[in-house]
């Protein structure tokens, strides 16, 4: 046997693998970018906008990295938006009516995740297609916030207890520099990574999504592993969902309104195959990172937020697009 | 039968399969199945398709229920049918023919798929990658764990397939055609692993149809014939032709021969094939005459599928010619073999020949909506009219034309594809398994009805892997072995034997020297240097 001793996988290895892997593309891609938004302006590169820019990533990385897991598992959560307006009112709702904030918060994430939970079970137990499940439930969940909340706003202010305290969540800034909803996202960002890089349930989720049927002949409980990931998906939706009403400290019905198809453009843009089996949350980073600067910089240029969406657009299909030609000419060699 | 008696703790067989039978709705796949399979030792089981050993090998490895009977490893009698169950209990694996492989992973994630080593968790990646440096020392297999498998050939893959079912502990493996995607040079790596695995006491059940390999490795040769067991026994009881003889041997008078076939076709050829190849198949030529019809016989991984998918165009090919109907046949697709009056009946019905969310009608005149349409809207009357012309000439038996196609029998199925392709008129006629699923009844029609085509000057190519069909049905029949073609036989001299024999390698100094090129000729049987 001449197998040389493969180095432990570390910290550092795993970064030298990102750049070999097909994240390498879209993170070239985003150094282009930024380079790009360097030229073009000079206030580009401040890290007054740089710091703006990660604040108004924050809420849809954090849904993208739960967003992950359900792709690379070979399924897909249309109700993210939905999840994310639902949780926001009966966190809402729950402060407004007097509660201690770490609760009201609490109970919107258990929304979340129940409602992830419903997802899950609905695709596991009935084998209905997740697209479909998650299609009805987009509306069933948006539905359920406009009833709780009779189609009215709920707005948070100051006078009521607690709320100054809650409003750092989304508000707040660490250090008076970074803003808190950023370092909340990187915080998830982080156990992402681990969990999908290093857990079990990373592990199970791309045998799952890579191959359902061999997943199954090696024992893999692939049930479990799918309730997981809608799971937490759910959460995370749930959690992007309070932060919204931190920072905005308000809320209604149609708030978050077609945020799934955001989310779900910057994990493709990252690199992850809407078949499963392959996707990592750093790649989902990336392009949530390419998307946000990307709209930065059109902003910063004034141009119309109607060309910015026939831009991002532009953008999904291309980089499925490179991938795919990518793909085709590696199988072919 | 013979039952060596078993070594090890157990004694008795590893498995013992009693009175096995499984059901599809009507449909008998199993019945009344028993045999053993010895501790310690390899068991072939032969079979043509359809013979069941898929489904066999399926209750086996925990992937269907019996319908009947009952499986017992090592004296356990197995009552959970699920594979998780079946692997973890009874130390039962199979390597299903399809490679199962997380391509985007590496070999240590593969092999340790579901049963990482490491806490409750969080797999331990510096264990995994001990773990399986280790095993892959045990199989003496020469790969780095961190490898991408993405990176690795089919027959590489194929290794750590069964270094993953070793890895959960089986006792007992099942291979289902392991052999059928690989080279001989590959297949022998994968010969060197089963003996290696042999001799640490692995039980092999292992499916092939080449006879060389099946008496050099197996310890024991078990039959299956439509669903029933047939025959068994020990290698040095049986010999290549008894074996082959016992899969085929069926009643051959069910099928009618062509009759009424008027001497040898005449005249240029409607087909020629120069040297073509593609996918699984390489360096073939032959012509079909009108009024002729040529079959095509081979193992199911012989390169005939493919071959059939080249000539008609839903496959490029890599090189060679095709003329049709005396004229050069380039960029072959399909649309363009509609214009050529190129016709093709798939062997995969529901997958390829069939609409099949659409009425008996529309599949018929699927081809016509053109021919009968004016300002680029189908003239409806015509074409149903057209359509249940058609469909009558072939004697599509259906309620109305209105049903959906699914309703319809198999054989009637299979009528309504060769219809829709008789309205382009078509000059040369490609046939894959022309009767798979249709019952005696429609295949006999389904017969004299190519019978009427050919003898109308159609040229009409004709594969299957039912040999006694390609008998009665063809007057000559080229064969197929690994990709090549290595005999064109006259059917009136040809029997199942010779042309099984040829198609499997049984006697490769029997393969005409003159079909065979002068690439690769390794020759099915040499065993490259390797046996231990």
């Amino acid at each position: 046997m001449t197998t040389t001793t493969a180095p432990a996988r570390g910290f550092v290895p795993d970064l030298r693998r990102l750049l070999h892997a097909r994240e390498a593309g879209v993170f070239a891609a985003l150094v282009l970018l930024f380079l790009l938004g360097v030229v073009l302006s000079p206030g580009f590169a401040s890290s007054d906008n740089l710091l703006s820019v990660g604040q108004q990533i924050s809420q849809i990385g954090i849904m993208a990295v739960g967003a992950t897991f359900v792709i690379v598992n070979g399924e897909i959560d249309l109700s993210v938006g939905s999840v994310y307006a639902l949780s926001a009112i009966c966190t809402g709702m729950a402060i407004s009516d007097g509660l201690a904030w770490p609760l009201a918060a609490l109970i919107g994430l258990a929304v979340g995740s129940l409602a992830g939970l419903l997802n899950g079970l609905a695709v596991v137990l009935l084998g209905v297609p997740s697209f479909i499940v998650t299609l009805g439930t987009l509306s069933v969940y948006r539905g359920v916030a406009l009833l709780i909340s009779d189609g009215a706003p709920i707005s948070l202010n100051n006078g009521m207890p607690g709320v100054a305290e809650f409003s750092l969540l989304g508000q707040g800034r660490l250090f008076g520099v970074v803003p808190m909803q950023f370092v909340i996202f990187a915080v998830v960002a982080a156990i992402g990574v681990v969990l999908l890089s290093r857990s079990r349930l990373g592990f199970n989720s791309y045998a799952v999504g890579g191959n359902q049927e061999a997943a199954r002949l090696v024992g893999i409980n692939v049930k479990r592993v799918k309730l997981s990931a809608f799971v937490l998906s759910g959460f995370t939706a749930a959690l992007a969902g309070v932060l919204g009403l931190s920072f905005l400290s308000y809320v209604q019905g149609v708030t978050g309104s077609g945020l799934e198809l955001t989310v779900i453009s910057a994990v493709i843009i990252g690199g992850a195959a809407l078949f499963g089996g392959s996707g990592t949350v750093w790649g989902t980073v990336i392009g949530v990172t390419f998307i946000g600067l990307l709209q930065n910089i059109l902003n910063i240029k004034g141009i119309s937020s109607f060309w910015q969406t026939v831009v991002t657009g532009l953008v999904i299909v291309a980089a499925v697009a490179a991938d795919t030609w990518q793909r085709r000419r590696k199988t072919r060699a | 039968m013979t039952t060596v008696a078993a070594a090890g703790p157990h004694t008795g067989p590893a498995v013992r399969i009693a009175g096995l039978g499984r059901n599809f709705g009507p449909v008998r796949a199993l019945h009344d199945v028993s045999f053993d399979v010895p501790a310690g030792e390899v068991t072939a089981l032969l079979g043509e398709n359809g013979a069941g050993k898929s489904t066999l090998l399926k209750i086996l490895a925990g992937l269907q229920p019996p319908s009947a009977g009952t499986v017992t490893v090592f004296g356990e009698e197995v009552t959970s049918h699920d594979p998780a169950t079946v692997l973890a209990r009874h130390g039962v694996a199979i390597v299903p023919q399809e490679l199962s492989l997380l391509q985007d992973r590496t070999v240590a994630e593969n092999v340790l798929s579901g049963v990482e080593p490491g806490g409750r968790w969080f797999p331990s990646r510096r264990a995994m990658l001990r773990r399986t440096r280790e095993l892959l020392a045990e199989l003496d297999l020469d790969l780095d764990p961190a490898a991408s498998v993405g990176s690795l050939d089919l027959a590489t893959q194929q290794l750590i397939v069964v270094a993953r079912s070793v890895a959960r502990g089986c006792r007992v493996l099942i291979l289902d055609e392991p052999t059928a995607m690989l080279t001989p040079a590959e297949a022998e790596r994968l010969f060197v692993l089963m003996d290696r695995l042999k001799s640490q006491g692995v039980t092999m059940l292992y499916v092939s149809h080449r006879m060389p390999e099946v008496f050099r490795l197996a310890d024991h040769i078990q039959v299956l014939r439509d669903g029933t067991h047939v025959a068994g026994w020990g290698r040095e009881e049986t010999s290549p032709d008894r074996a082959v003889a016992a899969m085929v041997g069926r009643d051959l008078a069910e099928v009618t021969a062509r009759a009424g076939h008027q001497g040898a076709p005449e005249g240029p050829p409607a087909l020629v094939v120069r040297d073509l190849s593609g996918r699984r198949h390489r360096g073939i030529s032959f012509a079909v005459r009108p009024g002729e019809i040529l079959g095509v016989a081979g193992l199911p991984d012989s390169g005939r599928v493919e071959l059939l998918h080249n000539i008609f165009g839903g496959d490029r090919g890599t090189g060679g010619e095709v003329e049709v109907l005396g004229s050069p046949y380039e960029r072959r697709d399909p649309i363009a073999s509609v214009g050529r009056r190129l016709a093709f009946v798939p062997g995969e019905r529901r997958a390829q020949g069939l609409l099949t969310t659409m009425s008996v009608g529309r599949n018929v005149g699927a081809l016509t909506t053109r021919v009968f349409s004016r300002f680029g809207l189908v003239r409806r009357r015509a074409f149903d009219r057209n359509a249940a012309d058609q469909a009558k000439k072939l004697r599509v038996k259906t309620a109305s034309l209105d049903q959906p196609i699914t309703n319809l029998s198999g054989g009637n199925q299979q009528k309504a594809v060769l219809a829709r392709w008789l309205s382009i008129n078509p000059g040369v006629l490609i046939l894959d398994e022309p009767t798979r699923g249709v019952d005696v009844g429609a295949k006999a029609e389904i017969y004299e009805e190519l019978f009427a085509l050919a003898d109308r000057g159609l040229a009409i190519l004709c594969s299957s892997s039912d040999l006694p069909e390609l008998l009665a049905v063809t007057d000559r029949i080229a064969v197929l072995s690994e990709g090549r073609l290595v005999a064109t036989v006259e059917t009136a001299t040809a029997t199942e034997e010779s042309i099984m024999t040829l198609a499997t390698g049984a006697t490769p100094a029997s393969a005409p020297a003159d079909a065979d090129g002068e690439h690769r000729s390794a020759g099915p049987t040499a065993p490259e240097g390797t046996a231990p």
